[in-house]
Order: structure tokens, then C-alpha cells, then sequence
């Protein structure tokens, strides 16, 4: 990403590049952060395995997409996408299964407005939260899906 | 963005309007779960700044709906921009206060590590504010140089 934009020659190619670059970092940064957040608030020692999905993605994301700072070629490119790809998904995962575990907890069904409400409003298991790696994930794919596009 | 986007008559400009739409379309549906977010805990609470996080999103989503189809307008650029910049210092300043009322509700105000770092993950989520920065840093990135 960096050499494609010291290498851009257009006002679009440079802005193109510049906001790869910058994205890519906002990625890295946030794989970084969030696997920080994950390890202070103990999200590993929670007794579900999938508890542990999204420290993973965040030990494989956040050194990716720091080496597509450095290269494009397709062997970084390719997982990076795909890692992206399954940051989306973990995000969405994360979401759901917090909504339904605090309906579990507080024994209330989601198909009503009140228990869905209610199971939005449980503070340690913060349902939008869980969106966040959608979002880190959502960044990287879309400049993962242009790094190589050229005029 | 639609409009610069049909106007594009390269790849790279195609794919750079893309990218900006495809980020600013995550910017205004953070700003719309956001405020219902703010909307369904009870964001509420009975001080003036508890309310500045939904009070922001509204000219949020509208602006930012807006950049969609009309980013040349010079004042609709001003205020998205300000707008913005406005999101960028709500998530500071949110994180900011969510850590020190944890703080005053332990022990009070104490910054050495240990203690803090315990608030830190305490009742009020110090880093949820910051997607509010975010959000403002993603919305700046998709208007500089946009023609």
C-alpha cells in the first residue's frame, strides 16, 4: 500500500492510496485494540470456546494487515481478505450470540419487544460491541478488494 | 458520492468513490445503531453531557445521508466536516468522563495503574465512546479531496 502510493501519479491514484494506507492502518490499529480489550477484560477465560474467536482474529488480523502496508502480491492480499471476511462474520456472530445469552440469562424471549429490549440493556455482555470487529473487518475488505485495482 | 461515482470515467476513480461510499455508508449505519443503542440503555441520565452523544448523531446520520448525493454544496461540506470533528471530541471527551465517573464511584480519582486500568473495565465502557471518534476520523478520511 505504501508503494502504490509513492508510485501514484494522478490526484485520484494518490487519494485512492492515501486512503488504503489509511485504512489498512485503522485496521491494524484496531486488531491491535481489540485484542488488548480482549485480554483486560478477560474475554478468553469466559467458559464458551467461541469466546476465544475473536482474540484470534485479532492475533492474525493486526499482523496482516500491518504486512499489507508493505506488499500487495496476491500471498498477503488473499489472506488478508479473507481474514477481513471472517472479521465480519466473527463481529455479526458476536453480536447474536450476546443478544441471546443475556435473553438466556435473564429468561426472556428476543421475539418480543420487551425481551429484546431488555437483553439489549445487560451491560456485561454489550450486544453492539460485538460489531466492532464487523467493522475493523468491513475497513480491511474494502481496500483489500481494490489494492490492485489500476487504470 | 453516488454522483462522483457515475461520473468517474476510470478504475481508480470508480474504486476510490466505492471506497468512500462503502465507508461512509458504515458511518451513518454506526450513527443510526449508535443512537438507538443510546436510545435503548437509557442514555439519559439527568446531566446535559450524557445527552451530547445522541444529541451529535442526529445532524450525524442527516449529513452524512446527505454526502451521498450532494458533497458539493459548500455549506453541506462545512457541516459535515463539523459534524465530524464535533463526533471526534464527543468520543474523546465521552471516554474521558465514562473512566473518571468509574473512578469517583470506586475510591475517586487515582491514576496509578493498577487501580486505574481496574476502572478502566468498570461499569461505564471506557473505549465504547471512542467508536464516536471513529466515526469522525472515517467521515474526515472519506471527504479529504473529494472534489
Amino acid at each position: 500500500m505504501i508503494e502504490r502510493w509513492m508510485s501514484a501519479e494522478t490526484y485520484e491514484q494518490r487519494t485512492l492510496a492515501f486512503l488504503q494506507n489509511f485504512f489498512v492502518l485503522i485496521a491494524a490499529f484496531g486488531f491491535v485494540f481489540y485484542g488488548i480489550e480482549h485480554w483486560v477484560i478477560d474475554h478468553q477465560t469466559l467458559s464458551h470456546w467461541s469466546a476465544l474467536i475473536p482474540l484470534y482474529v485479532s492475533l492474525v488480523g493486526a499482523p496482516v494487515a500491518v504486512a499489507m502496508l508493505f506488499t500487495t502480491r496476491k500471498a498477503v492480499a488473499y489472506p488478508f481478505i479473507a481474514v477481513m471476511a471472517i472479521s465480519v462474520l466473527t463481529g455479526m456472530l458476536g453480536a447474536l450470540l450476546h443478544l441471546v445469552w443475556n435473553a438466556n440469562d435473564l429468561g426472556v424471549s428476543l421475539f418480543t419487544i420487551s425481551g429484546f429490549i431488555d437483553s439489549m440493556q445487560v451491560p456485561y455482555r454489550p450486544v453492539l460491541a460485538g460489531l466492532a470487529h464487523t467493522h475493523v473487518g468491513a475497513v480491511g475488505l474494502v481496500v483489500g478488494l481494490t489494492a490492485w485495482v489500476k487504470d | 458520492m453516488i454522483p462522483a461515482f457515475r461520473a468517474a470515467t476510470t478504475s481508480t476513480g470508480r474504486a476510490l468513490e466505492i471506497v468512500r461510499m462503502v465507508l461512509v455508508f458504515l458511518v451513518f449505519g454506526g450513527l443510526l445503531g449508535y443512537a438507538l443503542e443510546l436510545y435503548v440503555i437509557g442514555h439519559w441520565l439527568p446531566n446535559f453531557q450524557a445527552q451530547i452523544p445522541f444529541l451529535v448523531s442526529i445532524p450525524g446520520a442527516i449529513f452524512t445521508a446527505w454526502l451521498f448525493f450532494d458533497r458539493k454544496t459548500p455549506w453541506v461540506r462545512v457541516a459535515f466536516i463539523v459534524t465530524m470533528w464535533l463526533m471526534i471530541v464527543t468520543g474523546v471527551l465521552g471516554a474521558y468522563y465514562h473512566w473518571v465517573y468509574n473512578m469517583e464511584d470506586a475510591r475517586g480519582i487515582q491514576w496509578n495503574f493498577t487501580y486505574s486500568m481496574a476502572q478502566f473495565h468498570g461499569f461505564r465502557p471506557v473505549l465504547a465512546a471512542m467508536a464516536y471518534t471513529n466515526m469522525g476520523v472515517t467521515g474526515l478520511a472519506c471527504i479529504y479531496r473529494a472534489r
